[in-house]
């Protein structure tokens, strides 16, 4: 049995239509996540109206923030098993191809001379031509090494965050002590955030090598030049923004951290969060436009596989 | 393949397809040529990468506004009246950055569903010359309507902060600024949610098409090379 990416790879005699838990699964905890932001933001509706008054509800609200941070977090989850749900699915797929293809080409090229190896122009962007499948590139095998110790950090660290705003809600607000418990709890809660974003950045990534993996073996295994995708602009900026918003979230992290020892100056720590606020934000986003690229580099790479069966079965 | 069905056309791709039983419970339909990409999946292919770019610009933006905010924090701290107005702009711009790039991503997930089903389409057309392809599952309707849930909770709340900030200009106005900053976020808060659900399922309709090519595919690999299916 072969083992990708943490990940137990299809054996040949699965059926092809075999239903994965994961979708289901993941399904059910991104409704979770959806559930436990719905709650915390009915606390906040019903809190809304008492704010400026003479009851405290900064606790409430540090809790309110808290839990629904927790459900987006578990909504990605979700996502990310959906996610290994796909990359089984695509080998399950290789292993249907990699049958039916022979049957296909049955009295059209085979027996023929190999083709040449080389530079190949594709209507996806250039294509590299050899005999045997390359090398896979260091950053697939970063991605398939590094999703599920990434996710499992990230899940940590929102638990983590979800418990530090639990306990912040317990506390006065506007005392230092509030402060500096509510300033470890929002980074901690992001950094969490983060971290599954990143997360899933690598899935994507597993994905995206499991595409090229097993397009060059199914190529091989006829005995034919093995056309593999040169690696497109958009999986380059896919990389740079997912590593830009990793940093960013890591820092963030860290400068809550120096926000906390200042809490015993409110008007310091009010600089410092008023910025901080937009920045954890910013790092997200910087990570889920990865994501839009790293999505876009599939299509381009699914694009080219079905090009390239064309070619072969027809 | 049922022949009682009427074959029907649709205004996008005006392909005739009829719909066919298959044992293994897909629905699909089947049609002598590739049906191409359908009208969602033509929006992804359009609109992913403009909702990027949206995004990316509003991020910056927010981000400008945030150290601005901070700059009138650190020098002008009694200005509660303008910190308002700020923290409320601010939101806003930055809300329209994750309704873009979170619609970014439903439009990408879009946009490599219709590759599976062109790409699929073309190569049951090249190869048997009859195609089927999956019906919608009722996962992808779900991904469409969530995600519409989403961007319409979020921009109902962006344009809450702006009005919000509008009206605030005196110091009177600070209480309902607070309190309507609380609500909003809320709203906010489930829009994003709902955006990520959205993506849960449209990934979960990715699992589907794979599952269906993969037999697809094996069904064209043993019918005759001429034959229809």
């Amino acid at each position: 049995m072969t083992t990708i990416a943490w990940i137990e790879r299809p054996p040949l005699t699965e059926r092809p239509d075999a239903q994965t838990w994961h979708r289901n699964t993941g399904v059910a905890i991104a409704g979770l996540g959806l559930v436990i932001v719905a709650v915390a933001v009915a606390v906040n509706f019903t809190t809304a109206p008492a704010v400026g008054g003479g009851s405290d509800t900064a606790g409430t609200l540090a809790g309110t923030f808290a839990a629904s941070t927790f459900g987006l977090g578990v909504t990605k989850i979700g996502i990310a098993i959906i996610l290994i749900g796909i990359v089984l699915s695509l080998w399950r797929r290789v292993n249907a191809v990699g049958v039916a293809l022979p049957a296909l080409r049955a009295g059209t090229t085979t027996g023929g001379p190999r083709p040449a190896t080389g530079e190949v122009d594709t209507p996806y962007g250039p294509a590299s031509a050899t005999t045997r499948p390359p090398e896979p590139l260091s950053i697939h095998r970063m991605a398939e090494l590094l999703w599920l110790p990434v996710l499992a950090m990230g899940a940590m660290a929102l638990t983590v965050g979800l418990l530090l705003g639990l306990w912040t809600s317990s506390l006065a607000g506007g005392s230092e002590a509030f402060r500096v418990a509510s300033a470890w709890s929002q980074g901690t809660l992001f950094l969490g955030e983060g971290l599954l974003l990143s997360g899933i950045s690598f899935l994507l990534g597993t994905v995206l090598s499991s595409l090229r993996r097993g397009g060059a073996e199914v190529q091989e295994s006829l005995g034919v030049s093995v056309q593999t995708l040169k690696m497109p602009a958009t999986a380059t900026a896919f990389i740079a923004l997912m590593a830009i918003g990793m940093m960013a979230a890591i820092v963030q992290f860290v400068l809550y951290g120096v926000a906390a020892t200042a809490a015993g100056d409110p008007a310091a720590y009010a600089v410092w969060v008023s910025w901080l606020g937009p920045f954890r934000e910013v790092a997200l986003g910087v990570l889920l436009a990865g994501i839009v690229l790293a999505l876009a580099s599939i299509a381009r790479a699914l694009g080219f596989q079905f090009h390239r069966l064309r070619q072969l079965a027809v | 393949m049922s022949t009682n069905t009427p074959t029907r056309t649709t205004k996008t791709d005006r392909i005739p397809r009829t719909p066919e039983p298959r044992s293994d419970g897909f629905a699909v339909d089947g049609s002598d040529t590739s049906l191409g990409t359908n009208l969602p999946q033509r929006m992804g292919e359009l609109l992913w990468a403009p909702m990027l770019v949206m995004a990316l610009m509003a991020f910056a933006a927010a981000m400008l506004l945030g150290v601005l905010r901070a700059d009138v924090v650190a020098t002008t701290p009694d200005d509660a009246v303008r910190l308002a107005q700020l923290q409320h702009v601010t939101a806003g711009v930055m809300f329209i950055g994750f309704t873009a790039v979170l619609s970014a991503i439903a439009f990408a997930i879009a946009r490599i569903l219709g590759v599976f089903r062109d790409g699929g389409g073309q190569l049951q057309q090249a190869t048997s010359g009859h195609v089927q392809t999956l019906k919608m599952p009722a996962s992808a309707k779900l991904m469409i309507a969530l995600m519409m849930m989403g961007m319409m909770a979020i921009i109902a709340a962006v344009i809450g902060h702006f009005v919000v900030a509008a009206q605030t200009t005196a110091t009177a106005d600070l209480l309902a600024a607070e309190q309507a900053f609380v609500t909003l976020e809320a709203v906010r808060r489930i829009g994003v949610s709902l955006h990520l659900v959205a993506i849960a399922f449209g990934l979960a309709t990715i699992i589907e098409v794979l599952r269906f090519q993969a037999v697809r595919i094996g069904e064209l690999g043993a019918a005759p090379r001429s034959g229809g299916t």
